[in-house]
């Protein structure tokens, strides 16, 4: 079987983001794979190993990227294509396209991504990718079960699960229970080094929406002290909840 | 518990900047090396770090390993660990290929047991002991003993320990009465008991397999008549199945820290049955384990700076959120408090834990580059001599003065410091071990002032010296480090000078008080090699703040710099006072009279 995962590569989340000239500024802030998608390249070498076949990483980004795929070649996935994009700020729609336009042509029979990117947080890509391919679609998985020509999926939903079946080639993405991923090992480490990533330019492709601002959230407000004696400021918090947080109280 | 346990900013300023580990690839053995395997490596360690051992240190301390049927039941995240290293192929990254290993320089795996030690002390011993038991049937056993019991070390499934210690043999290895009689059949008979001996039969392993030092019968007395066997918890039936040796756990000890990892008290040959398998030639063990000391120590070093490191992000982190007092300057009782960082006297603090920590991994992975060039044989003699002699120092120096870093991060939090809800309390129980194992301080200053110090003709410690000036040499072109640099140089003098006067006394007193105030030496000695590497450190600090660095780097050089002038301003100077104290004692204490102790 051969299974292509999308990878992204996003701002490590212990990073401490800094916003400079209204972008955020990567000076020193250490790159990690998306931590979903990480269990997507997991999902995929464990299928590897029970079944045969291969694993193609694919990550469209920026120079750095490189070191998202040799992330996953040294867990134990074969192959790496880096597709270059260099605007940053490319939107969901156009990194489906570019990212589609590859994997039409690897022609894998699964395709895995993690359910959304911890960086942006927009879930969108890989809803898209099935859509420009015209390929089944099955969302936030906890557990895959592969048949003959096709996977069984079980999905959260809302207070319960949901078991549902898609013929492959599918796009399947990954909530993080799906599975615990390893750690490369030394060996993956060396190994990785010598397997290959392939270079190529992404697709000319519009983004049909535009980044207009990055803000960090607010800083946290200061909290309010109420000083007194009892009845007092009992009284005090009333009021501040009633009139200024403006708490609804249900008669 | 802070976020942050180590720096991976400052772990790249040592690595790529300050010892240029890109280097090392130059050479044949690490060729297929690059930054980019050596950030993998560290980056995966790391992460092990942050997701699997640090939420974890709290928890071992307080479910400590507990005697059950005849071993210590440990945490099981210890077995855990224990196949993830052994998996991971990071018990034995620094072997060859040949050997199974990724040929990794030491400096980086120093750098991992760094990150570990840091984020949980308890549980990277267990790894880390498992590669010194490998290492000496790596380099000293037979094939068939390599055959037997590597595979299975190295990929975590069994344990290696370290079996030295006795209950009348400490520090004195040389009266250890454990026995071995040959048998003439392939094995020794071992008798005797062992204690201390840590994870010496746990249940995170399936086998344990020591590296015991006992006296064959008729052997000379004194440390020339030790000999190394490999002694397995399950040994080798003659159809190839397991079956019990007869060795046996009795219990552990109840320590004060460093709970995670269990000492056990080992009963060999009660029926009279325990087999031990020679190791290289006999009477030769000591000599084996020394040669592999040198790693071992280097290590010790490094968890200290660990446990004082993952102390001073906890104090750091307090400190800049804990509202206490005002300036001396804000008279007005209605103005806010204001963070305990704004008190000079927590920076003080706080730059002493950290001139500790990051001086005490610069002398770690200074030493760690020179095991790895001379491995691949560049001016092997010269490095090796400069291993054995700054090897007491980088084991001690980190050790004493990082009990005293985790006692200033302690004084940081006040009251909540000495409570449980912060780790700072066992990070200071836990760094209390490391001037008393492998070798307590005591000894490592004999070994330095007696033995490293006029070893060759003084030749090692020629060359330390050589190497300090030339550092002082480049730094007094600095107009900024010229007073530092200054410093140093006279702190070199000064310890040419007691050095001199030391030796003087031993051949005019004797031994006797000559090594009376070894202990001071060392500590004199410590903190010139920690002065050096600060300026070292404060070299490429200020040539990096030449060029227009980013605004996080540059407040990051500009600490280093701080620092440094901080560890030269502060700590440095104690090393005058030292050298006085040396050359006044007068044997004040080798020649006292011990009935003066009794009061009756
Ligand atoms: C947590 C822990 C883990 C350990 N792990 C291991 C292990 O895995 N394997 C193992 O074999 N051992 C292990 N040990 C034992 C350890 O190595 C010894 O405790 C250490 O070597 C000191 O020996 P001792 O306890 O007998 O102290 P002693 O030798 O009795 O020393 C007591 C004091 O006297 C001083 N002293 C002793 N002799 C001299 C001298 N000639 N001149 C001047 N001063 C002297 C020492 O410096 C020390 O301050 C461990 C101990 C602990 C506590
Ligand atoms: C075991 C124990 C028993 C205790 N028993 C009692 C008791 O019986 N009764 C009682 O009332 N209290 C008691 N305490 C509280 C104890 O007196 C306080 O912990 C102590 O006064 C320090 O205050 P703190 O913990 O708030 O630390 P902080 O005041 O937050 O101090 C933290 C650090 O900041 C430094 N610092 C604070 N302010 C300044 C400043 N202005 N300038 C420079 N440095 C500063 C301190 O020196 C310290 O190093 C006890 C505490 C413990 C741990």
């Amino acid at each position: 079987m051969k299974i292509a995962v999308c990878v992204k590569q996003t701002f490590d989340t212990e990073a401490k983001i800094v916003l400079k000239d209204g972008k955020i500024s990567g000076d020193g802030i250490n790159l990690i794979i998306n931590p979903y998608d990480e269990v997507a390249v997991e999902e995929a070498i464990r299928i590897k190993e029970k079944q045969g076949g291969e694993v193609v990483v694919v990550c469209a980004g920026g120079d750095r990227a490189t070191e998202a795929i040799r992330q996953a070649l040294a867990m134990g996935a074969d192959r790496g294509v880096h597709i270059k994009v260099n605007d940053p700020d490319v939107d969901e729609y156009a990194r489906a396209v570019m990212l589609a336009e590859v994997l039409k042509e690897q022609g894998a029979d699964l395709i895995l991504c993690g359910h959304v990117a911890a960086d942006d947080g927009s879930s969108q890509v890989p809803t898209r990718v099935a859509e420009i391919l015209g390929l089944p679609h099955a969302n936030v998985v906890t557990k895959l079960e592969l048949g003959d020509g096709k996977a069984v999926c079980t999905r959260e939903v809302d207070g319960g699960m949901e078991v549902m079946e898609v013929a492959l080639p599918a796009v399947i993405t990954c909530q993080v229970s799906l599975n615990e991923p390893r750690y490369p090992s030394m060996k993956g480490i060396m190994q990785a080094k010598k397997k290959p990533i392939a270079n190529v330019d992404a697709v000319a492709v519009e983004s049909k929406a535009k980044i207009i601002e990055l803000a960090l959230p607010a800083a946290k407000q200061a909290g309010k002290k109420i000083e007194g004696e009892p009845e007092d400021t009992g009284k005090q918090l009333a009021e501040w909840l009633l009139n200024e947080v403006k708490v609804e109280v249900k008669q | 518990m802070a976020e942050q346990f180590a720096s991976k900013r400052n772990i790249r300023f040592m690595l790529y900047e300050v010892f240029n580990a890109e280097e090392l690839t130059q050479y044949e053995f690490y060729q297929d090396h690059s930054r980019e395997t050596f950030d993998m490596i560290i980056d995966t360690i790391w992460k092990m770090g942050v997701d699997f051992l640090y939420p974890l240190y709290q928890e071992l301390d307080k479910n400590p390993p507990q005697f059950v049927d005849g071993q210590a039941k440990v945490h099981p995240a210890t077995r855990q660990f224990m196949r993830m290293c052994g998996e991971g192929g990071w018990i034995n990254a620094n072997w060859s290929y040949e050997d199974g290993g990724q040929q990794v320089p030491l400096l980086i795996t120093f750098v991992n047991s760094l990150i570990m030690a840091a984020a949980n002390c308890g549980l990277s011993g267990f790894p880390a002991l498992t590669t010194g038991a490998a290492n000496l049937i790596l380099n000293f056993g037979s094939q068939e003993l390599k055959d037997l019991y590597l595979e299975k070390m190295v990929s975590g499934e069994w344990q290696g320990t370290m079996a030295l210690t006795e209950p009348d043999a400490g520090s004195s290895l040389a009266d250890i009465k454990t026995t071995a009689v040959d048998t003439g059949e392939g094995y020794y008979k071992i008798k005797g008991q062992k204690i201390f001996i840590s994870a010496g039969d746990t249940d995170a392993t399936d086998n344990t397999i020591h590296l015991m030092l006992a006296k064959i019968e008729g052997a000379p007395p004194g440390v020339r008549g030790i000999s190394l066997f490999v002694v397995p918890k399950y040994r080798y039936a003659k159809d190839g199945s397991l079956e019990r040796n007869d060795i046996w756990c009795t219990g552990i000890e109840h320590k004060m820290g460093f709970k995670g990892s269990p000492i056990c008290t080992l009963v060999m040959g009660e029926n009279n049955d325990c087999h031990g398998y020679l190791v290289g030639e006999p009477h030769m063990g000591l000599s084996y384990m020394f040669q592999m000391m040198n790693e071992a120590r280097i290590g010790v070093g490094i968890a200290a700076v660990g446990k004082a490191t993952a102390a001073y992000y906890d104090a750091l982190e307090y400190t800049k959120q804990r509202l206490q007092g005002r300036k001396p300057s804000q008279k007005d009782p209605t103005t806010p408090q204001v963070p305990l960082i704004e008190h000079a006297d927590i920076r003080r603090m706080l730059l002493f834990q950290r001139a500790v920590c990051e001086g005490g991994l610069s002398l770690a992975l200074q030493l760690s580059k020179y095991v790895d060039l001379a491995k691949v044989g560049v001016e092997p003699e010269k490095h090796e001599l400069l291993v054995d002699f700054l090897v007491p120092i980088v084991k001690t120096f980190p050790s004493e003065y990082g009990i005293l870093s985790t006692s200033a991060a302690m004084q940081c939090l006040g009251g909540y410091g000495y409570c449980q809800d912060f780790p700072v309390e066992q990070h200071f129980r836990d760094i209390r071990i490391d001037p008393i194992h492998e070798g307590t301080s005591g000894i490592q200053a004999q070994d330095l002032l007696g033995r490293k110090a006029t070893m060759k003709n003084g030749a090692a410690y020629r060359l330390f010296m050589e190497e300090v000036k030339r550092t002082i040499a480049e730094a007094v072109e600095i107009p900024e480090l010229k007073p530092q640099a200054e410093a140093l140089a006279k702190g070199l003098e000064v310890m040419d000078d007691v050095t001199a006067y030391l030796l003087n006394v031993r051949k005019e007193k004797g031994p006797e008080e000559f090594l009376a105030d070894a202990n001071l030496y060392l500590e004199m000695t410590g903190l010139l090699a920690i002065g050096w590497q600060w300026l070292l450190q404060g070299i490429v600090a200020y040539r990096a703040l030449q060029n227009q660095p980013s605004e996080g780097d540059t407040k990051f050089y500009r600490g280093k710099l701080v620092t440094m002038k901080y560890f030269f301003t502060y700590e440095l100077p104690k090393a005058n006072t030292l050298a006085h104290v040396m050359k006044t004692s007068q044997g004040l204490t080798a020649n006292m009279d011990i009935s003066l102790f009794d009061e009756e």
